[in-house]
């Protein structure tokens, strides 16, 4: 009864991060974007928290530079559990055009595991949308 | 002030201090100065010449000296100045005294290219990591990059 | 007794990595500094891996709400160490693109002031209309952002009739929302008074420490370089630069609202004028030895690239000089002598994009030395709660 009772408010309202980790601002913008009244995310239960300490989901964008690497994983550990990773755009994937800098240490995967990509550079607000639709989908 | 009259004022102005003076393209003026005087002239950019905006500090790696372009935008064009340090003995005077906006390109050309700027008023690193090595210098030619081994989560298939 | 307040790097009222820290005395900042390096990428140095094609598309994603400013400004100084001249048709394209881009990021910026004052509706009304500048570039270039449109020697994608109808139309009703928009600012008497007195740059400031676009510009320097130094389209261009002489946020809001308006005058002068032709000519792999400094005013300011070429199909040097550096040394003036919670807003005012320039507010409170991590929506209701008892702020009237 309780765990079917936490999987149905997990499900309903899904508290999103936005954490950047070095990214070009383009998804950043995409990811507010997807907040406002086009796309409209809010009405699905996703509300966006200025706190690690009350999400559960981190939608992360960018290449994991190296002076924000330890940051990222303590704000990981920050986020209660069961915790989700997105990351969102190609540079989150993999470091897109960043790719052999020096400064980068590669996708957000090579810090903190993640549960959902999203590609595209920058991802659009609609492929976010998707994104957040099919990661509830899981549970 | 046309071009013409900005590097016959230059030439005046400045007399044997300035190695050399071109003017590539409309709008585009290239001044070679010794370092030493370089603080002079960057004052007299900014008291007659109207350039007291400095767009930014640009370094170049040419093998066994710096070469460095302090960029001044005018009214009437870019007034670039020129100078050039020895790789083995890099040390610069700042111009935080004369221009102020200075100090973040200042700061950058410390972190990137490794040089001293003498004088600066505030010296910490600007945008390399906290962990970075020290005497690792991105942007000098002979510093090259090795990237490691990435990890695949869940391996390769 | 004084106290450091660390802020960021990661915040949420701006979507990037910084960090700042405050030395406050109670309420008042008295000192603030700035740690840049959490979004340092290197992109200096990975320039001069890559050709000059490959590096278009690189310049593009230095920043992804100026990404046709910082490709353009490449691209243009590439075309001068080329001898390339574009032919008109790709010109009025690229700088259509660009104006296009300008309404896009200063609607953005618009909104997040409003959310930054505490006006949510306004950001929420103001990024319902962006979304249809959005489609315009869309339409234009094929993305929302990043559009790619530029190459060497001209654009890559051509307008047709309709599109152009479409830009029209779809300017007209950005034109008459941006003057209801002005219409709220000027008598939205607590919106004006939250911004009024905020963040004073002086003319002299603003001058010695190299501040740069509407930042500078509020502070009365005519300084645009669409103006000083007219590349490309603009000396055939009839438009004006807007300033405002009262040195705070709300001259940042009338500069950019301004500015807006002006913008779509271009885009509509683009449009009607534009000449048949084709749209880009061939360029060569290499270029000459030579250096070029090319300008060009992005939405925040005065965007600068220094390129060096060795004759090779690589650049032997890549300067980038973002707009958003050149006010840091401003916003610390700015915020010196402010209050705590002022600090979001007039963070926000500089239109800070730090992925451009290279984020976290740390409080340190000097009586005990402690230091407290301050978020941004803390800072807000701190505002919120400031009370009667505050400091008078100028008396609030819109300057237009």
């Amino acid at each position: 009864m309780l765990t079917k009772l936490t999987r149905w408010s997990r499900i309903k309202s899904p508290w999103i991060l936005h954490l950047n980790s070095g990214a070009c601002n383009a998804c950043d913008i995409e990811v507010v974007a997807a907040l406002t009244p086009r796309f409209d995310v809010e009405r699905l239960g996703v509300l966006l928290k200025a706190t690690p300490r009350h999400a559960d989901v981190i939608v992360a964008t960018g290449p994991v530079t190296r002076q924000m690497k330890d940051r990222i994983i303590r704000i990981y550990d920050q986020v209660p559990d069961p915790k989700f990773v997105i990351a969102v755009g190609a540079c989150a994937m993999s470091g897109c055009v960043y790719r052999g800098a020096y400064n980068i240490m590669g996708g957000i995967d090579q810090v903190i595991p993640v549960n959902v990509y999203v590609p595209g550079c920058p991802a659009r607000p609609d492929a976010i949308l998707d994104a957040v639709v099919k990661l509830l989908g899981t549970l | 002030m046309s071009d013409a009259e900005i590097i016959q004022g230059l030439q005046k102005d400045l007399g044997g201090k300035a190695l050399e003076l071109t003017n590539p393209e409309p709008r585009r003026i290239f001044l070679k100065v010794a370092p030493a005087d370089l603080v002079a002239a960057a004052a007299l950019l900014r008291d007659r010449y109207d350039c007291a905006h400095l767009s930014t500090i640009s370094g170049v790696d040419r093998g066994d000296v710096f070469e460095i372009l302090y960029h001044f935008a005018g009214p009437a064009a870019v007034i670039s100045v020129r100078t050039e340090v020895a790789k083995a003995a890099p040390h610069l005077a700042t111009i935080c005294p004369v221009i102020p906006g200075a100090i973040l390109y200042e700061r950058e050309l410390q972190d990137m290219f490794g040089l001293v700027i003498d004088g600066i008023p505030d010296a910490r690193p600007l945008i390399t990591p906290d962990d970075w090595p020290a005497g690792n210098y991105p942007l000098r030619k002979d510093w090259k990059y090795e990237r490691p081994e990435e990890r695949i989560p869940g391996g390769k298939s | 007794m004084k106290f450091q307040i660390p802020i960021g790097p990661q915040h949420p009222a701006l979507k990037e990595p910084i960090s700042l820290r405050m030395t406050v005395e109670g309420e008042v900042i008295r000192d603030a500094d700035i740690r840049l390096g959490y979004n340092h990428r290197g992109v200096e140095k990975l320039a001069e891996e890559r050709n000059w094609i490959q590096n278009i598309y690189l310049t593009e994603r230095i920043c992804g709400i100026c990404s046709h400013s910082h490709s353009t400004c490449y691209v243009q100084g590439v075309e001068r160490l080329m001898e390339l001249v574009p032919p008109k048709r790709g010109m009025y394209i690229r700088y259509l693109v660009s104006e296009l881009e300008r309404v896009h990021s200063h609607l953005l910026w618009l909104g997040v002031a409003g959310h930054e004052a505490g006006f949510d509706s306004f950001f929420m009304y103001v990024w319902r209309d962006r979304e249809i500048v959005m489609d315009l570039l869309e339409m234009v270039s094929g993305n929302r952002v990043h559009y790619a449109i530029n190459t060497l020697g001209g654009v890559r994608r051509d307008l047709d009739e309709g599109q152009k109808a479409r830009i029209l139309e779809g300017v007209g009703t950005l034109r008459k929302r941006s003057e209801y928009y002005l219409n709220i600012g000027a008598n939205e008497p607590s919106f004006v008074a939250r911004i009024a007195g905020v963040g004073r740059l002086t003319k002299e400031q603003a001058e010695t420490l190299c501040a740069v676009g509407p930042t500078a510009r509020a502070s009365s320097i005519t300084r645009d370089v669409r103006k000083e130094d007219p590349y490309a389209v603009y000396d055939e261009m009839d438009f004006e630069v807007g300033t405002a002489d009262t040195g705070d946020v709300l001259g940042r809001v009338v500069v950019r609202v301004k500015e807006l308006l002006e913008s779509y005058k271009i885009i509509e002068q683009i449009v009607r004028k534009l000449p048949d032709g084709p749209i880009a000519v061939k360029a060569p792999r290499k270029a000459k030895p030579g250096e070029v400094v090319s300008r060009y005013e992005a939405p925040r300011g005065e965007n600068i690239h220094y390129i060096k070429a060795n004759g090779s199909e690589k650049p032997e040097r890549l300067k980038v000089r973002a707009p958003t550096l050149a006010n840091y040394p401003a916003t610390v003036e700015m915020l010196r002598n402010g209050f705590i919670a002022d600090i979001p807003l007039i963070f926000a005012a500089i239109d800070p994009c730090i992925c451009c320039a290279e984020r976290a507010v740390t409080l340190v409170d000097i009586r005990s030395g402690e230091e407290t991590a301050v978020r941004l929506s803390d800072l807000r209701r701190r505002a919120a709660g400031r009370g009667p008892n505050a400091l008078p702020k100028r008396n609030a009237e819109w300057p237009l």
